[in-house]
């Protein structure tokens, strides 16, 4: 039996897909996006928040089973309001082979994966197989800008977009909008232009920048340096995609 | 909201009516006394002096008139010497009148008063040979006779300023039966200001959406009235009930029980939910004000759209609607004895009781069991005594069934007043020539069960570290109990944080959750039939108890409780009704669910909410509210009773601490209530801040 490396368990999440759901959120990331609001996902090991309120430990280590159990207490629950299990992160292709163990373990759920597509395309091709719906991350279609803003050039993203569209599993694109750096007319155009009409696009959610991104920095021992203006308030051109006939809404 | 019921919401807010309220209650003592008239009489007398010094007042915005202008101290019907004699060896349900009961509405909307009177002038005919019964009647129609009176000056004062709707209104109800919406509301507000005139309180509007629907279809269908002046309407009813609360009694300010039913079943069992349903929900919304609370019937099956729209109120941060579901209100009522016709047209009393409107002669808060306390004095015996678990738990039995019993029996000498006037309001009083202080057709008592959280948790706690692991030695942990954990705070830590905890869906907790309720059930049945005719009804509410029974109050019947097993502090307040206990980590709404689904509801049937706090900033996008309406669907599918959801800010809450000024229309959910954050007392402001340090987002 696998055990993975999770740091919450958030019941009754609503912005994380259809109906109503639980989040499974998964440690350690590949990138460290400028923005993260969830640094404590970044580190692959547990470790501690400092708030002046105290000290919490962030991971813990839980079984497959002891996951899937816990989860299919709520099935009922899940399948009787169109709801059920999202894994995200952190980044849950970090930890493919676990997810893959516990979906197996699950009772029936609708399984949702919400990635940022960084990471092994055989992994992440097994996974789909056990997927019901992916929320797939698109930042930057630049690849330096990428390297610079994320840690890492996006060629194995958009490799794994293909794979994510050639398998059949419904996906919705998710763009964070970062002043003037994810959201911009070019960034936007290229995404708008990768994506027309790959098949099993269900829509675009433009995710406006949260103002709050640097609020757990300190606690987590990180340093906030935004290189971008926070105040600065979004476009979300939404017509760079519907003038391709691509659904697209803001979240 | 139009001009005019904003000015009239901006008047009730400002407490404008002050102005004209008169500085001295009556004193009718004397006058009384040289009569020498029955309890009886003097409660109509009280009735008829009460109305005749009211002064009608009318502004010129109102459609739908009473203000009352007499204060909020209610005439004494006897010396203190009298009293004592008349009260001495009997017990007095909280300050004495009747309360907490909802009227027979649609029968005296519909008949109108002289209806009434004329079956109590044919009782007086045929009882002659009965004084009491004699007494009663004669009783009944002084009564009538003065609030017909009273509308009679409020239709008089409408002429005089030229108000010829109102005398056409007033001229027809509350005597005669109402013809229309108007009618029917004028006559509802004449009559349950009455009932507070004369000393009742917490007097509840019950299933208003069904005894008044009839009156709006009616005016709907006859082109009378379009939906917008329906709303208009109803909107001045629900800004009435603002008026004059101030001068009804309670606990807190805003405690005043002017509840409504809405939704559930017909007496057929289908679907009641019609037009006025949701425009009630839809002006509650507008309106947002404290009056009346709302609680809304639901099942499983409950469309998602009523839910949806109920939701806005709780996105408002009305604190209501509060939920019941019928699928299992409504087989527990008809398995203790209520018809289930009856069962089927239940309405919920101030706070979250199950009544039958105008059938009942209810007690249904005679006291709170306090699991804490039995709990307490269970494991400090039973640790002492060097017994395992299942020799702890027989002792939490002994004392639930003696703090049961304690309270049943101090009812059994329960004394109320007489009240011809409710009585008037009540289904079967008049025809069967009874008063409602001599009991209806169900006499039933109620229990709170308080504390429940805690008291598994602390069970669990000792089970887990004193028997499971043995990493506390059952001396210290009565040591640390006694000293209230002073010097003894990595205890303190480890029983509050670590141990397995109620709301998580943890059945290492919730099977002691189950098994003191199933004991409270056990100790009700146990004690049978009172006196009165009725049994006793557990619940699993608190009301004012979280605080009370853990800070004392003057007079209260229950045991106070120091420093706790679950790691509470002696005088820190236990959860609200079915809520986890303060401070503890929890997993989220889904798993408090189906901690509290556990109960047997069958059993544990008076009624009691599970209490969960959301934060405002779950509802950022439109998606939003249909989610939160899933939550309250799953509510209902997990087969739980009853469900209080509230949404709150709590840098607002802080913020309204510390600058009252700028929150006068702030409203919280208090316990089974919503009221005025900055009118409450600083006690219930901290508790209810600390409930919402948790709140789920």
């Amino acid at each position: 039996m696998r055990r993975g490396l999770i740091f919450d368990i958030k019941e009754f999440a609503i912005h994380d897909g259809p109906g109503i759901r639980t989040t499974v959120f998964l440690k350690g990331c590949p990138l460290a996006c400028m923005w993260c609001h969830n640094p404590e996902g970044q580190s692959a090991t547990p470790q501690i928040l400092r708030n002046p309120g105290g000290e919490r430990l962030v991971g813990e280590y839980i079984t497959s089973d002891d996951l899937a159990g816990r989860l299919n207490r709520q099935a009922k629950i899940f399948k009787q309001n169109g709801g059920g299990v999202t894994f995200s992160g952190g980044e849950p292709l970090m930890q493919s082979a676990f997810i893959a163990e516990v979906i197996t373990l699950l009772d029936d759920i609708h399984v949702l994966l919400d990635t940022c597509g960084y990471g092994s395309s055989d992994d992440f091709r097994h996974l789909l197989k056990k997927v019901d719906l992916v929320y797939y991350d698109l930042k930057l279609m630049d690849p330096e800008l990428h390297q610079k803003f994320t840690g890492r050039d996006n060629s194995l993203i958009l490799e794994n977009l293909t794979v994510l569209s050639q398998s059949g599993v419904p996906f919705v694109i998710r763009v964070p909008l970062i002043p003037t750096i994810t959201d911009t007319t070019e960034n936007l155009s290229r995404i708008a232009n990768r994506i027309q009409n790959l098949p099993g696009l269900v829509k675009v959610d433009l995710l406006p920048y949260n103002q709050s991104a640097g609020a757990k920095y300190e606690a987590a021992g990180m340093r906030w340096q935004p290189d971008y203006d926070e105040k600065k308030p979004v476009t979300a051109n939404l017509k760079i995609f519907t003038d391709l006939g691509i659904n697209v809404g803001v979240k | 909201m139009n001009e005019r019921l904003k000015r009239l919401k901006v008047k009730a807010r400002d407490l404008d009516q002050k102005s004209y309220r008169q500085s001295q209650p009556l004193n009718i003592l004397s006058d009384i006394n040289a009569q020498n008239l029955t309890w009886m009489r003097r409660m109509a007398h009280l009735t008829a002096r009460q109305c005749q010094a009211e002064v009608p007042i009318i502004d010129p915005d109102e459609q739908i008139v009473f203000t009352r202008t007499l204060p909020a101290e209610i005439p004494e019907v006897y010396t203190p010497e009298q009293w004592q004699e008349l009260t001495t060896g009997r017990t007095i349900h909280e300050s004495g009148p009747i309360n907490n009961l909802s009227p027979d509405w649609g029968m005296v909307l519909s008949q109108g008063l002289l209806e009434q009177k004329q079956i109590a002038l044919d009782g007086v005919m045929n009882c002659q040979n009965d004084p009491e019964k004699l007494d009663f009647y004669e009783s009944a129609i002084i009564t009538i006779d003065s609030v017909i009176e009273l509308a009679n000056r409020y239709a008089k004062e409408a002429r005089r300023q030229n108000r010829m709707d109102l005398v056409e209104v007033l001229q027809q109800v509350p005597a005669r039966p109402a013809q229309t919406f108007r009618e029917a509301l004028q006559s509802l507000r004449l009559l349950h200001s009455v009932t507070h005139l004369i000393g009742h309180y917490q007097i509840g509007l019950g299933r208003f959406d069904q005894f008044m629907w009839p009156y709006l279809r009616s005016d709907l269908h006859e082109g009378r009235l379009d939906m917008e002046q329906a709303y208009d309407l109803l909107a001045e009813f629900f800004i009435s009930l603002n008026k004059d609360s101030d001068l009804y009694p309670g606990v807190q300010q805003g405690d005043n029980g002017q509840t409504i039913t809405l939704g559930g079943v017909d007496q057929n069992g289908q679907t009641a939910v019609n037009e006025l349903t949701r425009l009630c929900l839809r002006v509650s919304r507008d309106v947002s004000m404290i009056d009346p609370k709302i609680n809304l019937r639901i099942t499983a099956d409950t469309d998602l759209e009523l839910l949806s729209l109920a939701t806005e109120l709780t996105r408002k941060g009305l604190g209501f609607p509060q939920y019941s579901n019928d699928d299992v209100v409504i087989p527990a009522l008809v398995k203790h004895g209520y018809s289930l016709e009856d069962a089927r047209d239940y309405a919920v009393a101030a706070c979250w009781e199950f009544i039958i409107p105008g059938k009942g002669m209810e007690v249904v808060n005679i006291g709170a069991l306090s699991f804490p306390a039995a709990v307490d004095r269970a494991l400090r015996d039973g640790l002492l005594a060097g017994e395992e678990m299942a020799g702890i738990l027989d002792r939490v039995r002994t004392e639930i069934e003696y703090q049961v019993n304690h309270l049943a029996q101090t009812y059994e000498k329960l004394i109320l007043p007489p009240a011809p006037f409710f009585s008037v309001l009540m289904s079967d009083c008049l025809s069967e020539g009874k008063d409602l202080s001599k009991g209806a057709k169900y006499n039933n008592f109620g229990i709170h069960g308080a504390g429940s959280a805690n008291a598994a948790d602390a069970l669990a706690a000792v089970q887990e570290f004193v028997f499971n692991q043995r990493s506390i030695k059952p001396e210290d942990l009565i040591a640390a109990l006694d000293q209230d954990f002073q010097g003894w705070e990595d205890l303190r830590v480890t029983l509050a944080g670590k141990a397995p905890k109620v709301g998580n869906d943890d059945d290492r907790a919730d099977t002691f959750l189950v098994t003191l309720f199933n004991m409270f059930a056990d100790a009700c049945e146990a004690y049978g039939t009172t006196t009165l005719g009725g049994i006793i009804r557990p619940g699993s509410a608190t009301a004012m108890y979280y605080i009370w029974l853990t800070q004392g109050f003057e007079d209260m019947r229950e045991p106070i409780v120091g420093a706790t097993a679950e790691g509470r502090q002696s005088g820190k307040p236990f959860g609200a009704n079915l809520a986890p206990t303060q401070g503890v980590q929890i997993r989220g709404p889904f798993s408090v669910l189906l901690s509290f689904a556990k109960i047997d509801y069958q059993r544990i049937y008076n009624g009691g909410p599970i209490t969960i706090e959301i934060s405002d900033s779950v509802f950022r996008d439109r998606d939003s509210i249909q989610k939160v309406a899933m939550l309250v669907r799953t509510f209902a599918q997990q087969g739980c009773q009853q469900l209080q959801l509230n949404s709150m800010n709590l840098e607002t809450m802080l913020d309204a601490r510390a600058h009252p000024e700028n929150h006068k229309n702030l409203i919280v959910r208090v316990w089974g209530w919503s009221g005025y954050f900055c009118e409450l007392t600083p006690e219930y402001q901290d508790q209810i801040i600390a409930r919402h340090i948790y709140a789920f987002d």
